[in-house]
């Protein structure tokens, strides 16, 4: 039986600085043993707990696509103890990986059906996952139209930029960049995320609409939605808490009678509506 | 005792009729008789909740800052508790003019979980509060030569290796629940060291050594105003004589700085104070 | 079939136990007793009511190494701390304390991930259980369907008589931990007439109860009520509630290290500390010792029973009697309407 508890060891393969304020890094992590990496199988919206001894763990959602062979990256934004120590990291370092974690994005439910994909500022990695999931070439088929609407509040503070050109310039999905104020160099979109779902009006015919962002957004956002006409059943976000153990055992991230870290951290909101508000 | 609660009853009312009073912090019926609970009451209906009986041995002052800045409390103590209201108040946690204190002078207390009498062992002798607005008895005679030291003697007697033999064993039964931090009205500290994530200067785990750590920082940060009231011991599931160790630092607080915790509102805590004069003792 | 054994000859048993596995039972502690790793048979007491903390410590610690590693200028070296799994036996243990075990096992051992640390553990364990005599006025498990002397769950059913202990087997490896003690005797008729009429005894002694029927949709009901802070009022925010308790099993995991060398440990954390749910963030869902308090409740008696079919409480009463301001579980629960 293989322990639950014990990470599998990774190397830290490539860090890329995310923002200008470098408060947010992607890292690239590669497996040290072969079976680990055969049996890290994973899908768009789960998390893991990165782990660097001497420190603890701190569950991540997973940034990259199962599609993505060889390595899965994680994109962390320096907030405590785990995640200043990962930010202080060289590339070369060997860290711990516990995963993977938590339910998904809901493909089957997904499929044949148009997404919209709606982030905000860092909340955006479990959906860069569902993002090159649904683009790769063998997977595109499996889902209708795609639209992503994607802000921060500076474009300094974009995360995945490269990806984010080469999105804008595909012609199998609507791609809308924003930020709340753009600089002298900024040629984009400028406003609120919640205004350019206004703007753009995505169809809630036979779509669903996939939300995660800071909760200022969620609540601006959500109300455009209603008027759409997307269902609560059609609106999916992901939850953040704080976690331990990751799969349902050491009680601390309850939210009524669901553990975050093993029934979501996906939710839809009209789950999110028969559960208790302590979020 | 019936005495008191009937007093205790007609104040509550009073105060929250005239609103002179937005809280009233007293004692109430627990799941029987000798187990009564801290009763914070709003309502003067709710008056008659109050009960007052032996095993009331809470110290009220430990919920006063539970409350915003401005709201008026009444609060009712007991000798030791008053003392814990003096120290909050020259301390700057709660303003004198927002509380009204309900003096209870009594003794024979008994602790609620062994049934047996509360004395000068594990809490001060005394019997009248030091501070009080309204006093709902007659003051009581107090007691004769009786220290709160006495209990002292075999803890001192013992050679520094039986002594550190002994807190080490009581230390080691510790179960880091924290009761004894959380039942003392003076230990508000919004984050306790002991919880810091960072840095982080205590194990979480209950190991000899972070028990020790946790009890010893405690114990200082308490030196010169722990009130000898004895919450922490009575709240401790372990049964540590927590007591001991407070009474011991008391004791040596009073012999160097000639001023025992919270008797007067108006003196100058001994550890926000120094004189040229002071005993250098402290610093050996 | 049933043994029995002299009060005088208790040491001896003790003794006879110790042979057989690491022995976990009564000691006394403080004013009251605790169950603790017997190394001296004479440290073992049946003159108890029951123990301050339950006996979950015997398969999940306060503290326990997942993983140790030590840290040097050379990089992080790290090995998983062994599992320790040897086999235990447990003297001494209430029936009502025994139903907690099988409370434990439908979340670290039934569903999902197992838990290896638990699972190991209760694989190799044996039960001795201690039927009750009397009754304290704060025990309810009678709540839920739990006598003073039932023997379920437990691999041996011990009771006292006026001088001795008689002893009954209800499983395979109780049946052979009791052959393995020759001073055993074996019971005359006399003897299982005794038995029967002390377990009838137990069985028929009366504590608090409680209505548990549709309790957990009860609770769902009122979650917004301001009965919670009514209910808290006088909340400490002290974990002894939850470290006393037989089924409260949240837990916390900690780096702890010491000048290079360290531990990665499970170590038991309570729904009643405020940085519990705290976020590094700082955000913290829970600010307020009403939801705290709120939590506790619903997690046994509403969210368990959503998740395990199985209310996470056994009435021992520890709780109550162990409670700073003298909270009443049973009261609390009683009262949320």
């Amino acid at each position: 039986m293989e322990n639950p508890y014990i990470p599998m060891p990774v190397t830290v393969d490539k860090i890329f600085i995310e923002v200008d304020t470098k408060e947010i890094k992607t890292f690239r992590l590669a497996f040290v043993n072969k079976t680990d990496e055969e049996r890290f199988n994973y899908r768009p919206g789960q998390f893991a707990e990165l782990s660097i001894y001497g420190k603890g763990e701190s569950p991540i959602g997973i940034a990259s696509s199962p599609t993505d062979k060889g390595y899965v990256e994680f994109t962390v934004q320096k907030a405590g103890i785990v995640t200043s120590e990962l930010h202080d990291l060289e590339e070369g370092a060997q860290i711990g990986l516990r995963g993977p974690l938590g339910n998904s994005w809901p493909l089957e439910f997904l499929e044949g059906k148009n997404i919209v994909i709606v982030g905000g500022g860092f909340a955006f990695t479990t959906l860069r996952s569902l993002a090159n999931f649904m683009l790769n070439d063998e997977q595109r088929s499996r889902f209708g139209k795609i639209v992503m609407i994607y802000g921060a509040r500076t474009p300094g503070l974009l995360c995945y930029k490269p990806e984010l050109k080469a999105w804008e310039d595909r012609s199998d999905m609507e791609t809308f960049v924003t930020v709340d104020k753009g600089d002298n160099n900024w040629k984009g979109r400028e406003g609120f995320v919640p205004t350019v779902c206004k703007q753009v009006a995505p169809s809630s015919e036979n779509a669903v609409a996939v939300i995660c962002g800071p909760p200022v957004m969620i609540r601006f956002t959500l109300p455009v939605f209603f008027e759409l006409g997307f269902s609560k059943e059609n609106i999916l976000t992901s939850l953040e808490m704080k976690m331990k153990c990751g799969f349902g055992k050491c009680g601390r991230c309850n939210v009524g009678h669901k553990y975050v870290c093993k029934d979501g951290p996906v939710f839809s909101l009209a789950e999110l509506e028969n559960l208790s508000r302590e979020y | 005792m019936i005495q008191i609660e009937k007093r205790l009853r007609e104040e509550a009312k009073r105060l929250l009729e005239t609103k002179e009073a937005a809280v009233v912090l007293a004692f109430g019926r627990g799941f029987d008789e000798e187990h009564p609970m801290p009763l914070i009451l709003r309502k003067p209906s709710d008056a008659e909740k109050i009960v007052f009986n032996e095993y009331c041995t809470f110290n009220m002052a430990r919920h006063l800052t539970e409350f915003p800045p401005g709201t008026k409390i009444a609060v009712a103590v007991k000798a030791a508790d008053s003392r814990a209201v003096t120290v909050l108040i020259q301390e700057g946690k709660v303003k004198r003019e927002d509380l009204i204190i309900l003096g209870i002078p009594v003794a024979g207390m008994k602790d609620f979980r062994s049934g047996t009498a509360i004395d000068a062992t594990t809490t001060g002798p005394a019997v009248n509060p030091v501070l009080y607005d309204i006093l709902l008895a007659d003051l009581l005679p107090e007691p004769k030569d009786v220290s709160p030291y006495d209990v002292l003697a075999e803890i001192e007697a013992m050679s520094p290796d039986d002594r550190w033999g002994f807190w080490s064993a009581e230390f080691s039964r510790c179960i880091r629940c924290y009761a004894c931090r959380k039942a003392c009205p003076l230990c508000y500290c919004e984050t306790c060291f002991v919880d810091q994530a960072k840095p982080r200067w205590s194990e979480k785990s209950p190991s000899a050594s972070s028990n020790m750590m946790f009890h010893l920082t405690r114990f200082y940060h308490l030196a010169g105003r722990c009130i000898d009231c004895g919450s922490c011991s009575r709240a401790c599931p372990m049964d540590i004589p927590l007591y001991l160790f407070h009474k011991k630092v008391s004791k040596e607080c009073e012999e160097m700085f000639d001023q025992a915790a919270g008797m007067c509102v108006d003196a100058k805590p001994v550890m926000v104070d120094f004189k040229v004069e002071d005993s250098d003792d402290i610093l050996l | 079939m049933i043994t029995k054994i002299g009060r005088e000859k208790l040491q001896e048993f003790v003794a006879g136990l110790m042979k057989s596995g690491r022995l976990f039972a009564p000691v006394k502690e403080g004013k009251g007793t605790n169950f603790k790793l017997i190394t001296d048979p004479q440290s073992v007491t049946l003159d108890f009511y029951n123990t301050i903390q339950s006996p979950k410590a015997v398969l999940f610690p306060q503290s326990e190494d997942l993983v140790n590693y030590n840290i040097s200028h050379d990089g992080i070296a790290s090995e998983p701390a062994p599992i320790d799994d040897g086999s235990r036996i447990i003297l001494g243990v209430r029936p009502c304390d025994v139903q907690s075990f099988e409370i434990m096992d439908r979340l670290f051992n039934g569903s999902g991930i197992v838990d290896p640390y638990w699972s190991a553990r209760r694989s190799n364990l044996t039960i001795i259980a201690y039927a009750f005599d009397r009754a304290d006025p704060v025990d309810f498990y009678n709540a839920f369907g739990i006598t003073g002397s039932d023997e379920q769950g437990s691999d041996i059913l011990m009771v006292r008589d006026t001088n001795s202990f008689l002893f009954k087997a209800f499983t395979d490896k109780g049946t052979k931990l009791l052959e393995t003690m020759p001073f055993l005797e074996k019971g005359t008729a006399d003897d299982e007439k005794r038995m029967t009429e002390i377990v009838d005894k137990g069985r028929d002694i009366a504590t608090r109860t409680l209505d548990t029927a549709e309790i957990h949709k009860r609770l769902a009901g009122i979650f917004d009520s301001p009965y919670w802070e009514e209910a808290a009022a006088a909340c400490l925010n002290c974990g002894v509630c939850t470290y006393v308790c037989p089924t409260c099993h949240c837990f916390d995991i900690q780096d702890e290290t010491l000048f290079g060398e360290g531990s990665r440990r499970k170590i038991w954390d309570s729904c009643m500390f405020s940085d519990f749910t705290l976020h590094a963030s700082g955000h913290n869902p829970r600010t307020k010792k009403s939801q705290r308090l709120r939590q506790r409740i619903n997690h046994k008696f509403s969210y368990y029973v959503e998740n395990f079919g199985i209310i996470s409480c056994v009435g021992c009463g520890r709780c109550t009697r162990s409670c700073p301001v003298n909270i009443d579980i049973l009261t609390v629960v009683e009262e949320a309407r």
